[in-house]
């Protein structure tokens, strides 16, 4: 396959690919930087919140903050692997971080099942409504991750676009930062 | 692949290291809730999350590694958001003004307390209905959503928050507050304090008062009549 010129191309010594993929990471900065820091502001002004947050699942977050450093650690051995040529090793990686991806919103969606269940929606009060909006756009890339990742690693296994398996693993690991801040402002500040 | 991205790729630190380190720290964060401690969890769980997502960034994302001109992309964004936000929190952080009260914050206040039940939408209450919100056979939980105004049970559904369920300031809001919340068992607190005052304090809020912005103004919620029987409910604590 012919690889398109704009891939290698490059006035800042970063190649194109890689470069866009740190503007996606900026633009995400602007969105989940925004969120968390609203959530932080609208938790100092609502003491009474701690009672709704009594009731997040702090081992069921560990659980899950666990799974997503897991599935960071093996793209990023994708990664190693990728840049050693090696594309039927990178690609076994980059399967795992999927499957890590589907265990976390596994679990995710059992948890929620549960706290909806009990009555806890997203409209029942301001802590409920920025726990799911925050989780969930969280968890809404997870699975558009786990759904690049599939397409990169089947590409990569074949030995093509192995470059793609270090930029996929950039964003993924972007992926990760979000949850380790989301883990202790939603589980653990109660 | 293009040369640039081999010379500046070679870097491959010991992944499994630094997952390991990102393991006990996740270990450490859960660990600090167990302390009770407010600012040991706190630590704990953002210090280590600093730390956590300094280690991802360098070492996973190859930050460490990357050309200047990315961490420039990423630096500006984070400053401009930083920016944006510092400029629109002072309006968000007040829920009222000179001339001004955000009345849809004080009801998503009220909504943030489990089994709330509205007492602005019942009519106020008769003296027999009062004298009858006085007996303590009734409790909080088992009040009917439609109930007539009751101050006990609003007390306990709202107020108790962070006045804690006997009055006593102890409530589960009470820790993240200070000044702390009024401790009406105290016969301290009541020896400065005219029902007057009370009632200003619960309809106006705290500041206006004197006393802690933190208490909020109930007075969209509740009517005078309604702020009177409140303070006659919270004579009934005193000294208990």
């Amino acid at each position: 396959m012919q690889t398109p010129i704009a891939t290698t191309r490059s006035a800042t010594g970063i190649p194109t690919g890689r470069l866009a993929i740190w503007w996606l990471v900026a633009s995400e900065i602007v969105i989940f930087g925004g969120l968390l820091l609203s959530y932080v502001m609208h938790r100092i002004g609502h003491p009474e919140w701690a009672i709704a947050q009594a009731h997040t699942h702090t081992f069921v977050g560990a659980f899950n903050t666990f799974v997503l450093l897991t599935a960071s650690f093996t793209a990023v051995k994708g990664h190693e692997a990728a840049e050693k040529g090696d594309g039927k090793r990178a690609a076994k990686f980059l399967y795992l971080t999927m499957g890590g991806a589907c265990l976390f919103i596994l679990v995710k969606s059992l948890e929620w099942t549960s706290e909806i269940l009990e009555g806890f929606t997203i409209q029942a009060n301001g802590f409920w409504a920025f726990y799911y909006t925050a989780a969930g756009l969280h968890a809404l890339h997870v699975i558009a991750g786990a759904i690049v990742i599939f397409f990169v690693a089947r590409d990569a296994a074949k030995g093509r676009n192995l470059q793609r398996v270090e930029y996929v693993g950039i964003y993924w690991h972007f992926v990760d930062i979000i949850w380790i801040f989301l883990f202790p402002l939603l589980y653990i500040a109660k | 692949m293009s040369e640039q991205d081999r010379d500046t790729h070679q870097h491959h630190p010991d992944y499994t290291k630094i997952y390991v380190a990102l393991v006990i720290l996740l270990i450490i964060s859960v660990v600090g809730t167990f302390s009770g401690i407010l600012w040991i969890t706190f630590i704990m769980a953002f210090g280590v999350a600093v730390v956590k997502a300094t280690l991802v960034a360098e070492n996973f994302m190859h930050l460490k590694w990357e050309k200047v001109v990315a961490k420039w992309v990423l630096g500006i964004s984070l400053v401009l958001m930083l920016l944006f936000f510092a400029g629109v929190s002072p309006d968000i952080m007040k829920d009222r003004g000179l001339q001004w009260v955000n009345n849809a914050d004080l009801a998503a206040t009220a909504r943030g307390i489990p089994d709330e039940e509205e007492p602005g939408k019942g009519a106020p209450a008769s003296a027999a209905e009062s004298a009858k919100a006085a007996a303590p056979t009734q409790t909080a939980a088992a009040a009917p959503a439609a109930a007539p105004f009751n101050p006990e049970t609003t007390f306990k559904t709202v107020c108790a928050a962070c006045h804690g369920p006997e009055g006593e300031g102890n409530g589960p809001g009470a820790a993240a507050l200070n000044p702390k919340p009024a401790n009406f068992t105290d016969p301290a607190f009541w020896t400065d304090k005219t029902d007057s005052i009370l009632e200003k304090a619960i309809r106006q809020g705290g500041a206006s008062v004197g006393k802690s912005s933190a208490m909020p103004a109930w007075g969209s919620i509740l009517t005078e009549a309604q702020a009177k029987q409140m303070v006659a409910y919270l004579h009934t604590l005193k000294g208990k």
